[in-house]
């Protein structure tokens, strides 16, 4: 076997056997060294997928090794009914039911909220907006994701909640309104944008075939192309939920965090507290080991488990909808399905359209004439996107203003000084590259491989079912519980400590299902007869992907890397317990040191130190900045690329 | 070609990420000797301030703070990860059985003042009376000589080594209100109170702007939280503020610990607002 | 005919999942011949052409019964390199599929996977397979082009040249064209006849003008079998079975 090897492989050195005569096509069992590779990638990227159910393997049990005490302590339905969160009085109790109602309460009133204004963003953009102005408006609410969530409590904390209680009179504005207007501020540009390609997706002949019987555009979009989008309008609000689930230093910081379930259940002006504001609040504090301890990581579980919940129902929600229109989408089973999937769509669109519509039966429908209910539909979603882009603009021009005056050469470039108050920020900006390009190093390699093993080598088994449960739940994961899961297993078990590369590991974990999210989208597109004609002409798998496949996904996946740079750079949760320390005189020389970090930097500025406000604006601006220019360069990439890709 | 450049770009990102990954830099001169400081964010100006001064006169030390909390101070310093703890409390008992190694230095003491926003009325409350609105006893500033107003309740979260203090100096350990909303550190209790008219909160020495620091009525007469008053003891809400180590420190984290003890560590101590060590 | 028979299947038998879509095929296909395969849709001829370089590999749902011989070899035999296969199989797929690369880089593809780096070498591969496939002349100039910028029939040419470089001995090609004009549609199937020279083709066409303009042997195939196979002229001019007689006569279909 291995003397049949070395002949093939010199038979391919030696030059392209074109006029070989032999037409010998059975070779000894072992194979060539193509294969050989063509093998050996494949067990490798295999591999690399499994890591992804074992990074959740690990964080499940790393939680519940330190959270199982508290159920035995006080019992699994005390724990999760009790009414009351004392850790600390006479009689500790830990009760977590007000912060379940707290972190749902918040969730579905920020989603009330966001909702309405995203699809109505997502509707204008798609539909009404002229080339220019969506070129304009497009990019501007995407850039509303990549603001720093420590950037957002730090706005909602100095103007949001006062602008609460001043406009509705009440005597303290930290509240579940201020944390559910700041979560749907979150979770808009990413509603929107999925939204959005939900509705551009929609075939021109929907359209056009509504239009060509007399229909209004306002009747065209609710009746065709709202219901013909609704599988991938639901997947976006999914989205946006697990996006504002899982955040935790904003919502910290407006919400006034009492544990007590508002009264009457309404009372939006009522302090609340979520689970992930519990983490983050009492988590630096608490004595290691304690029954307290035990509970905060009891906590992590149930926020876990609250996630996935979402999640299975998001799952079951969508592919209901999409049975409904006759798209199969989630259970491709190879590449016929994937060729059939294209020519029979929206079968059922029809029927099922029109009975969405009457459901939800809109309010201008019958009552007015055609051409005035368009008038008015189209001033409310033109609202909705003045909205959305003027609360943008608020927090632009508040940090903008008061932060651009802190910004000096030395600001930049020198090292803090006076508790940050005078000095600079720069071994924080070195430290978030060395976080950030940590990250990538860790969830890239491991994010594309595990995509390209889920798109171009499994069809639809019960592995590749669970590594995509696993990526989905990696992904619903909230940051704060990477944070956790960073401190109990890399900085306690792996014996780490406080260092750069426990935080880049946290943080590499973070990204990890974004990247292989988006690589699977970019490798989802790549046509199949583009792989058909390469394996036609005799090449492997692997050489397939790597010189067919992989080159034209390439933009895609670079975008998946961008956007999570962004969100890597901006996320204070998981490096708080992990890597990030307040000062340092020298920039880390080793793996094992820790480092300073924007977002950290800017956390303790505002919380802990008085009378340093300018510099805290100015790290917000700076950090502002760093984020944005890396999402700018995510929306060049892709604008050139989409042109360039047109064929 | 394209194969070239896709490679390319794989793999000058995969080495961008590695190389900082990796990285080392080069830039500063390796230092002669290391400690990490980590804990309390209470104690950390302090550390902060004296590693500056230190830092100033020894070339050669490297010194990291880091906050995270008392926990994390009394977990690192016991499990070894970090040279010094910060705690602004005292040992739990769980933490003295882990950890029986633990050295406790007391380095400075922290007042506790109240605090109301410089719109309300009221000057001076009775320690009765803190604890009556900290229960919920009173609800409005009416009942306690301030005009009719709706009191907000703001205190430190619960796994605070402030609020514990609180807890047991004030509240003799009864239960918070449980409408009292809790913020994680002096300067978000701060912002708080300095924007909501009807807010009393507790915070450090330091953190007074833009809030009005109340006198304590003892006995009948009104203490005002002055250095001089909490130095003496007349003021009494005040805690001591703890650094440790595993075992008597050595070498850096000894001249470390001495500095901040000594004189000019003491004034520091004072110019961020602390109590220094009596005597 | 046996001696020059280079493509063989007994008793071919296939399942896509629990559907039946080729049955007991057996059939020769004729060296340096053209062969057409003809049928209504859905009659099982695609997935015919797609058994003879084990395409059908790709479905994971696909299960095969029966033999096909390719130079008296097995082709599913367990020491087969489906590779190899495929390097001496090539395929022309209905939409033409050109890589998002260059014209040079889409020519020169085959050769590189199969270990070809010397410059001048796949230069000439590139030069001489483009000149078979009758696309010299058109692009000898902006060879380093996108592939995508070529007009429709173009593009199916240089996907010809592109399986040609490789060296093959059969060349399957599915309806290769269904989707171009009848100008560009002309000019392969002129290629298509020059091929035969030094190739074997076998086609699947829907258009029955061209099988019987540019093939030798014709096949019809009927909901999954083989109905009638032999000389072109006969089956268009005196087909055996009645079948065969109303699908060329357009009676349905």
């Amino acid at each position: 076997m291995a003397k049949g090897c070395d002949i093939r492989a010199r038979c391919q050195s030696i030059g392209w056997p074109r006029d070989y005569g032999s037409t010998e096509v059975s070779r000894p069992a072992g194979g060539t060294s193509r294969q050989f590779v063509d093998r050996a990638v494949g067990k490798l990227l295999f591999c690399a997928a499994l890591a992804a159910i074992v990074a959740v393997f690990f964080i499940i049990v790393f939680l519940l090794r330190d959270g199982y005490q508290i159920v035995l302590e006080t019992g699994l339905w005390n724990f999760l009914t009790g009414m009351n969160w004392n850790p600390t009085g006479q009689n500790p109790s830990y009760g977590v039911f007000p912060l379940i109602t707290g972190t749902l309460l918040v969730m579905a009133l920020a989603m009330v909220i966001a909702v309405p204004l995203s699809i109505g963003s997502a509707v204008f953009i798609a539909e009404i907006a002229s080339p220019g102005m969506k070129s304009i408006i497009k990019p501007a609410i995407e850039l509303l994701a990549g603001i720093p969530s420590v950037v957002y409590g730090f706005f909602g904390l100095i103007l949001l909640t006062d602008w609460i209680r001043v406009v509705f009179d009440q005597p303290s504005g930290s509240s579940w309104l201020a944390g559910s207007i700041l979560l749907a501020i979150m979770a808009i540009p990413t509603i929107t944008s999925v939204a959005e390609d939900a509705i551009s997706s929609v075939p021109r002949e929907f359209k056009e075939g509504s239009l060509a019987l007399g229909a209004t555009h306002w009747q065209t979009i609710r009746r065709v192309i709202v219901p013909g989008a609704l599988s991938g309008i639901s997947a976006a609000i999914i989205l946006g939920m697990g996006r504002a689930i899982g955040e935790t230093m904003a919502v910290l910081m407006v919400t006034g965090n009492a544990a007590i379930i508002p009264d009457p259940i309404t009372n939006v002006f009522s302090p609340v507290r979520t689970l992930t504001g519990t983490l983050g609040i009492e988590m630096g504090e608490v004595a290691f080991g304690s029954t307290h301890y035990h509970a905060l990581f009891g906590v992590a579980v149930v926020l876990l488990f609250i996630t996935l919940a979402i999640n299975s129902v998001a799952r079951v929600i969508i592919t209901r909808i999409q049975g409904t229109q006759g798209t199969a989408r989630s259970a491709p089973s190879g590449r016929v399905v994937t060729a059939i999937r294209g020519f029979v769509p929206y079968r059922a669109l029809t029927a099922a359209a029109s009975r969405i519509t009457h459901a939800t039966s809109a309010p201008f429908g019958r009552l007015l004439p055609p051409r005035v209910s368009q008038r008015c539909a189209f001033l409310l979603i033109s609202l909705s996107v003045a909205i959305v882009i003027a609360a943008l603009g608020v927090i632009l021009f508040e940090i903008v203003v008061n932060g651009a005056g802190a910004i000096s050469w030395e600001f930049l470039t020198g090292s803090p000084r006076d508790l940050g108050r005078a000095g600079g920020i720069f071994p924080a900006i070195v430290g978030t590259f060395y976080l950030v390009g940590g990250a990538l190093a860790v969830a890239l390699p491991l994010g594309i491989a595990t995509a390209i093993y889920l798109i171009e080598y499994t069809a639809d088994t019960p592995l590749t079912r669970s590594i995509r449960a696993a990526v989905d739940l990696l992904n619903g994961t909230p940051s704060i519980v990477f944070g956790l899961f960073g401190f109990a297993f890399l900085v306690l078990f792996m014996g780490f400590g406080v260092s750069l590369i426990a935080g880049q590991i946290t943080l590499g974990l973070m990204i990890l299902p974004t990247i292989i999210r988006t690589t699977e989208e970019a490798l989802r597109s790549i046509p199949g007869s583009l792989r058909e004609g390469s394996y036609a002409l005799g090449a492997t798998k692997w050489q397939t992907i790597w010189r067919v496949v992989l080159p034209p996904a390439l933009p895609g996946i670079l975008t998946g890397a961008i956007l999570s740079i962004g969100r890597a750079a901006g996320e204070t949760a998981p490096i708080m317990f992990t890597a990030a320390i307040f000062s340092s005189r020298f920039l880390p020389s080793s793996l094992t040191e820790p480092v300073m970090a924007l977002p950290y930097h800017l956390f303790v500025l505002t919380t802990t130190v008085p009378g340093a406000a300018t510099q805290s604006y100015g790290t917000a601006f700076v950090l502002l900045m760093l984020v944005l220019t890396i999402y700018l360069a995510a929306i060049l990439v892709r604008r050139r690329y989409s042109q360039a890709t047109v064929m | 070609m394209t194969t070239v450049a896709v490679t390319g770009i794989l793999v000058v990102l995969l080495m961008v990420a590695g190389c900082v990954g990796e990285q080392s830099s080069n830039s500063s001169t390796s230092p002669s000797q290391q400690i990490t400081v980590i804990g309390s964010t209470t104690v950390l100006p302090i550390a902060e301030q004296a590693r500056e001064a230190f830092e100033a006169r020894d070339a050669s030390a490297d010194i990291m703070v880091s906050g995270g909390g008392s926990g994390a101070g009394v977990k690192s310093a016991g499990e070894g990860t970090a040279d010094i703890g910060m705690s602004s409390r005292d040992l739990k008992s769980t933490e003295t059985t882990s950890y029986p190694d633990l050295v406790k230095h007391h380095i400075a003491d922290d007042a506790i003042l109240l605090v109301v926003n410089p719109a309300n009325s009221v000057e001076s409350l009775t320690l009765d009376e803190v604890r009556g609105i900290y229960n919920g006893t009173y609800t409005n500033w009416n009942q306690v000589g301030g005009s009719d107003r709706q009191i907000v309740v703001v205190g430190r979260d619960s796994a605070s080594g402030t609020r514990e203090f609180f807890s047991e100096f004030v509240m003799d350990g009864e239960d918070f209100i449980r409408t009292q909303e809790e913020f994680n550190s002096n300067g978000g209790i701060q912002q708080k109170v300095s924007q909501t008219p009807g807010a009393l909160g507790y915070v450090g020495l330091g953190y007074t702007d833009g809030v009005k620091p109340l006198a304590l009525n003892v006995n009948g007469a009104d203490v005002e939280p002055t250095l001089k008053n909490i130095t003496d003891g007349t003021y009494p809400i005040s805690r001591p503020l703890y650094m440790l180590t595993n075992g008597e420190p050595e070498g850096l984290a000894q001249r470390y610990l001495e500095f901040i003890m000594s004189a000019e560590g003491q004034e520091i101590v004072a110019s961020e607002d602390y109590i220094p060590l009596r005597g | 005919m046996n001696e020059s028979t280079i493509l063989e299947t007994t008793d071919l038998n296939l399942w896509y999942g629990q559907k039946h879509a080729l049955i007991d095929i057996s059939l020769q296909v004729p060296k340096n011949k053209v062969t057409a395969l003809i049928g209504p849709s859905g009659c099982g001829k695609s997935t015919l052409l797609r058994c003879f370089n084990r395409m059908n590999d790709l479905i994971d749902s696909s299960r095969i019964t029966g033999e096909i011989l390719f130079n008296g070899n097995d082709i599913h035999d367990p020491r087969a390199d489906v590779y190899a296969i495929r390097e001496k199989i090539g395929m022309v797929f209905q939409k033409p599929n050109p890589f998002p690369k260059s014209i040079y880089e889409n020519a020169a593809y085959g050769s590189r996977i199969h270990g070809v780096s010397d410059r001048k070498e796949l230069d000439r591969i590139v030069e001489e397979s483009l000149k078979e496939a009758a696309l010299w002349d058109e692009v000898k100039d902006r060879l380093h082009e996108p592939a995508l910028s070529l007009s429709g029939g173009q593009q199916q040419r240089l996907c010809i040249a592109r399986s040609l470089a490789v060296g093959p001995e059969v060349i399957l090609m599915d309806e290769p064209c269904s989707a171009l004009d009848p100008i560009a549609t002309a000019k392969i199937e002129d290629l298509i006849i020059r091929l035969a020279q030094d190739y074997t083709v076998v086609i699947v066409t829907h258009n029955m003008q061209q099988a019987a303009r540019a093939s030798n042997y014709t096949g019809f195939m009927y909901l999954g079998r083989l109905v009638e196979f032999d000389k072109t002229t006969k089956i268009f001019e005196d087909p055996g079975e009645e079948l065969t007689e109303n699908y060329i006569t357009g009676r349905f279909g």
